[in-house]
């Protein structure tokens, strides 16, 4: 059989996941001995630049003990002019039995799990999924409300780039979670909407019922690409800011992926806010990470 | 020389013939046709229990020689045609350098002639290089041997260019061939737009990109009276299109490959390159509405788009690995895949009878005193291994597949090139 990967939200049972949010809770209540992955070579193969997940996978690994190797190969080199599989091949016979990967193609966490005789954690691959991530958030929703099912979520922004809001999605209808997604045509097509997914134009119509907003990141090139008119423009109809704030709820959450545009999705006031949860998340994901790695590489101890 | 095709079903249409005939070839020409004819001093192809019907012609092939020979060559690619039941083949200008000349275009004929398999028809560019800047000089291209012009993938963006091109070439009773994906609508796609590439985050090419271009070379066709022809129409826009045109008296036609009318959008779960082709399979609607043009007429033409690449190269990232499936050994089957209730006289216009009408190459019948080029095939069960393709190509979304329908053999030029599974060039048939 081969090696578990992690590639998105739904390489878990829905079971599982839940195992592994129990698993990171009880992490962040009482830290485990640092042997979880005594001695187990973790790569972190970040092609695309990365502060934050970069860092709490590091993170993650040193605290389940294992053998830690970073490495930022850059944009051009591995992936490009040797196979998939035979970086695969090279890497596994140096000894590498985990490697956490991100990428900015679609798909390439999953080209290179189906080559690679180890586990492989997806730490990004492109626009497609940022699984580690929809399970901190996931993780931060459930410390909120205690629950998932009926809990009603809105995912605002450029849905069609982002990785996090795929997987939250996949996620969040696994839970019974209600999703949603707020954005403009250009950005939130309507392939998006299937069951239990609902599109909405309308942020001040949406905030007022909803139990947490997810407020992703808006790139600026996508002026240039012709999908946005400009910030203003955008900002006028869906950015989160102090006249916004009033209409959502008062025990509504706020989440943000991360890294901010201060003054674009959201402005200061938001991040001031009380409903505001950037601390918990971060906080959270390396207990998920570490929860992740224990999974993959130990097995489940899931309750039938 | 003679060579006696013995007790076939003979599906001619445009003789009107779907009957048991014998069909005798002597010195490269069909000399009779008929019941029991005469066999002493004649190779026999045994037909009992197959199809025979004039040659089948692919007017959409990649031979990549010159320049891209480890992906292709034009001995290589002729043999998978003569395995696949075709006896001639039309060879897009996109090698390197590009068929945009007549010494190379003499070249590519030369070394079709020295293979002694499938006829090859080179296409001619459109413009220099395919770049898309400057009109190719078609009357010394069409003086060589091309038979039509196109710039293939490599779609030109300027209607000026295109226009003063159909205008230039107007004389000529070669037709223009259009590949219709609007760069700027297709951007980096690497599959169709819609719900799976949404799902999978990847860049996907929406329909409207054939649509736009369609319409626009068929406007062009009706503003300078050139007979145009329209490589794979993949959306049911694009075919309404072409009906209107028509309707319009404007001389368009249109062709289908296999894998448009068997696949969709459905592919890219893995990932993987296997499933990428330009234009990229479409959802279940386009799909079935390329069925349903078939059947109605639309639809003129059966070609592969047969596009080989090495494995190594469709093995990469899916932004990276190049696009296309190797066609020519699969076609017959597959074809009979997607449209299992298609008549097999319509079968053999599609494939013979249209193509070499709108090539205006000879075949497309059997008729005494014409070229003896004869596919003969069977309704028999096969399955796909494209590990034993004559192609160097071994990438196609069929592999491992059931297809009701092959080639048993095919003679070309009154020589039998292929039989019993055995590829023979020409030269060493005719011994």
């Amino acid at each position: 059989m081969p090696a578990r990967s992690l590639l998105d939200v739904d390489d878990l049972s829905p079971a599982e996941l839940v195992a592994v949010l129990d698993r990171a809770v009880a992490f962040r209540d009482v830290l485990p001995p640092r042997d979880l992955l005594a001695g187990v070579p973790v790569l972190n193969l970040f092609f695309e630049a990365s502060t934050r997940t970069a860092t709490s996978f590091t993170l993650a690994e040193q605290r389940v003990g294992a053998d830690v190797i970073s490495f930022a190969p850059g944009a051009s080199s591995l992936g490009k002019g040797e196979t998939i599989a035979d970086t695969a091949l090279t890497l596994h016979g140096i000894g590498v039995r985990v490697i956490v990967v991100r990428h900015q193609e679609s798909g390439f966490a999953r080209r290179l799990a189906d080559a690679f005789e180890g586990n492989v954690v997806n730490a990004g691959d492109g626009t497609h999924a940022h699984p580690t991530q929809a399970l901190l958030d996931l993780m931060t929703l459930r410390q909120e409300f205690g629950h998932f099912d009926g809990l009603r979520v809105a995912i605002v922004g450029d849905i069609l780039h982002s990785r996090v809001a795929r997987s939250n999605i996949v996620g969040m209808r696994m839970l019974g979670i209600d999703v949603t997604l707020v954005g403009p045509p250009t950005l939130l097509p309507p392939e998006f909407a299937r069951s239990g997914v609902r599109i909405e134009r309308d942020l001040d119509a949406v905030l007022p019922r909803v139990d947490a907003v997810m407020m992703l990141r808006i790139q600026r090139e996508r002026i240039t690409g012709g999908l946005l008119a400009s910030l203003d423009d955008y900002t006028q109809r869906y950015q989160l800011n102090r006249a916004r704030l009033r209409s959502l709820g008062a025990s509504a959450i706020i989440l943000h992926p991360g890294p901010y545009n201060r003054g674009v999705e959201l402005t200061d006031e938001v991040l001031d806010d009380p409903r505001s949860r950037y601390v918990a998340q971060v906080h959270n994901g390396v207990f998920v990470r570490m929860a992740v790695l224990d999974l993959l590489v130990n097995g489940a101890p899931v309750a039938a | 020389m003679k060579t006696l095709v013995r007790g076939g079903r003979l599906i001619d249409p445009l003789q009107g013939i779907d009957a048991v005939r014998d069909v005798l070839i002597e010195n490269g020409f069909v000399a009779a046709i008929g019941e029991g004819l005469d066999a002493s001093d004649a190779r026999v192809v045994e037909a009992g229990g197959a199809i025979v019907a004039p040659g089948f012609i692919d007017m959409h092939v990649h031979l990549r020689e010159p320049g891209q020979t480890h992906k292709e060559t034009i001995a290589s690619g002729t043999a998978a045609a003569v395995a696949g039941g075709f006896t001639a083949v039309a060879c897009m200008p996109n090698t390197e350098p590009a068929l945009d000349s007549a010494a190379i275009v003499s070249e590519v004929m030369r070394r079709a002639d020295a293979a002694g398999l499938a006829r090859v028809y080179p296409i001619g560019a459109i413009t220099r290089a395919r770049a898309g800047t400057e009109i190719a000089p078609y009357h010394l291209l069409a003086d060589a041997g091309c038979v039509a012009f196109s710039d293939d993938g490599a779609t030109p963006r300027d209607a000026r260019l295109l226009r003063n091109a159909a205008r230039y070439a107007a004389d000529l009773a070669v037709t223009f061939i259009s590949h219709c994906e609007d760069p700027d609508l297709k951007g980096d796609a690497v599959m169709n737009e819609g719900a799976a590439s949404m799902r999978l985050g990847l860049d996907g090419a929406p329909g409207l990109g054939e649509d736009v271009i369609v319409a626009r070379d068929l406007l062009i066709a009706a503003d300078t009276g050139k007979t145009w022809h329209i490589a794979h129409v993949t959306t049911a826009t694009s075919l309404d299109l072409i009906r209107w045109a028509r309707g319009r008296g404007v001389r368009v036609t249109c062709e289908v490959t296999p894998h448009h009318l068997a696949f969709v959008d459905d592919r890219f779960d893995d990932y993987r390159a296997d499933a990428k082709v330009n234009p990229p399979l479409r959802g279940v609607p386009d799909r079935d509405a390329l069925r349903a043009g078939v059947l109605d007429g639309t639809i003129d033409v059966f070609a592969t788009d047969h596009a080989p690449h090495g494995a190594d190269e469709k093995a990469q990232l899916l932004s990276a690995a190049p696009v296309g499936f190797t066609g020519l050994e699969i076609a017959i089957g597959a074809f009979a895949l997607a449209l299992p209730r298609l008549p097999l006289a319509r079968f053999v216009e599609l494939l013979s009878v249209n193509p070499a009408r709108i090539l205006g190459v000879p075949g497309g019948t059997l008729a005494v005193g014409t070229p003896g080029d004869v596919t003969v095939f069977a309704e028999r069960e096969w399955t796909v291994d494209a590990r034993l393709f004559r192609s160097k190509g071994r990438n196609t979304p069929f592999d491992g597949m059931v297809l009701p329908r092959r080639a048993v053999a095919t003679v070309v030029d009154g020589a039998v090139v292929f039989e019993h599974g055995q590829v023979l060039p020409r030269e060493e048939a005719a011994v």
